[in-house]
């Protein structure tokens, strides 16, 4: 089924969705994402580009059941809402069974896909979580 | 200048496959210009959500003008999220009080059965942040279950315990002859519901249903005034709930109650009956802390307890049954809040009515938690 995946938007979206590209504000030091033109805690529009750091932890998680169209097939859905050092991000959890996931767990970020429009052939990418490799012992 | 609410008219909330997006807001316009026993009005603002989404109209409020005969009148739209009625409100309050309409006819609309949830899900998702956010699949209910989860494990509250939020909803919700689901549930069944996002379920969540809903303001009472609007305000720009450093108190929803105070010098909980925008149990919670109703990780102990029903110490939440049980045509809800609030305070509420109830208080934080908008009515006998 066609998404109806715009170009233009996948390719504005990339430095947010490849790279975790947030905004640091110079006024209150709050980092924020994705960037904004101002600051949401102070307003500040003294922001400087700062890339979050790719391992954080695991502050909450739900099993999405409720898919949207044009992703049932991944249900469910996991989701993550993961601490980045001082910043949290909304995004999926891929690599791992629900049954394992747990609340102050490391994960770290790779690039994966999230939808792709069949018709158009545009394949959007974006960072997900998976649980922190440890040694290695997992594929990638 | 006062701002007085003269009619008010509800529709069913449900899945009105025989009647389109236009049909049924004039079904609900056209009953609320009767009750006001008006037929003209100078200025008509139409609240809607997905319905450019879901019906594809643009230029709703002007199609309705005209199908409802009201020729020469102002026409306007208002968008504003989950809480797009309380904005309608808001912004038909600040025509009167500025002198620029003296009669406005607020209605609100939204269709969210004419397509396969799946899709509705899709456009539902975009009540949060689109342009990074909503672009994983995050559905309408991934925050909430994130926001659930965290909830359950701050205050050490159990899933069973959540339950009693929508059971309350349910309870009041049957005798509301305007709510989508009209029945009382155990809350037994709430955890073995169908899984929406983990730990919420179908029973911790609104349901899709059409609605609509429509109120008639003016600054004159003429002699059938049911209610007037104190105080309509909204308060934007404020970090969503997983940015704020605490996701459980947004600061938004505090701002709105400080403004109630400063304006009135009365708290939420001074209030005889609530409504509040519960699309899901977590964001009732949340909603009902954040406004001091109850101490942080209390409101679904105090539910199950009874304090927000007939008989119980605090105000009464959400007799209409909430967004839980009455439902939730998005842009529709906020509009369907104050005309039942109106019905409240002046004694003629069709459903589990608050006896005596003076003042009636609705509020409804956006999908993301980053705004707030508050409407504060008041009898007028």
């Amino acid at each position: 089924m066609s998404m109806d995946l715009s170009v233009p938007e996948t390719w504005r979206v990339k430095g947010a969705l490849y790279r975790l590209e947030a905004a640091r504000c110079k006024a209150c030091g709050r980092i924020h994402y994705p960037p904004m033109p101002a600051c949401p805690y102070c307003g500040s529009r003294d922001l400087e580009r700062v890339t979050l750091p790719s391992e954080g932890v695991l502050e909450s998680y739900t099993v999405v059941y409720a898919v949207p169209e044009g992703s049932r097939h991944k249900a469910p859905v996991l989701l993550g809402l993961v601490r980045l050092g001082r910043v949290r991000v909304v995004a999926e959890i891929t690599d791992a069974d629900p049954s394992e996931l747990r609340t102050g767990m490391e994960v770290e970020a790779v690039l994966r896909r999230i939808r792709s429009d069949r018709e158009a052939g545009i394949i959007r990418y974006g960072v997900m979580f998976r649980p922190k490799l440890k040694g290695g012992s997992r594929g990638g | 200048m006062e701002v007085y609410i003269t009619g008010v008219g509800l529709t069913k909330v449900g899945r009105h496959f025989d009647l389109g997006l236009r049909e049924l807001a004039a079904r609900a316009a056209l009953e609320a210009l009767d009750s006001a026993r008006v037929d003209k009005v100078d200025a008509v603002i139409v609240s809607s959500t997905l319905s450019y989404r879901e019906a594809g109209q643009f230029d709703l409020a002007g199609h309705l003008a005209g199908a409802l005969g009201l020729k020469g009148a102002q026409t306007f739209a208002v968008e504003a999220g989950d809480a797009s009625g309380l904005a309608a409100v808001e912004a038909a309050c600040s025509l009167i009080r500025a002198g620029s309409a003296g009669r406005v006819l607020v209605v609100g609309v939204d269709k969210l059965t004419d397509y396969v949830s799946s899709r509705v899900y899709r456009d539902l998702q975009r009540l949060y942040e689109a342009e990074v956010q909503a672009l994983y699949d995050i559905g309408h209910a991934g925050v909430a279950g994130l926001l659930a989860r965290l909830y359950m494990e701050r205050f050490g509250v159990s899933r069973d315990t959540l339950s009693y939020w929508p059971a309350m909803d349910h309870s009041h919700a049957k005798h509301n002859p305007y709510a989508m689901l009209p029945f009382a549930i155990d809350p037994a069944a709430v955890p073995k519901a169908l899984k929406v996002a983990e730990p919420l379920t179908l029973l911790d969540s609104f349901p899709l249903g059409d609605g609509a809903a429509a109120l008639v303001l003016e600054s004159e009472p003429h002699g059938d005034a049911r209610a007037k609007v104190v105080l309509a305000t909204s308060a934007a720009g404020y970090p969503s709930f997983t940015m704020n450093e605490d996701p459980l108190a947004p600061e938004s929803v505090g701002e709105v109650a400080a403004r109630l105070r400063e304006v009135t010098g009365i708290a939420p909980v001074d209030v005889d009956v609530i409504e509040l925008g519960d699309t899901f149990t977590s964001i009732g919670l949340i909603l009902a802390e954040s406004l001091g109703l109850s101490e942080p990780g209390r409101a679904a102990v105090d539910a199950m307890e009874g304090r927000f029903t007939l008989g119980g110490d605090g105000p009464v939440v959400n007799p209409s049954g909430g967004l839980k049980a009455r439902g939730h045509p998005v842009g529709a809800t906020g509009v369907y809040m104050v005309g039942e609030l109106a019905l409240q305070v002046s004694g003629e509420y069709p459903g589990l009515k608050v006896d005596g109830a003076r003042r009636g208080l609705a509020v409804i934080a956006s999908g993301d938690g980053s705004s707030a908008h508050l409407v504060l009515v008041e009898g007028v006998a």
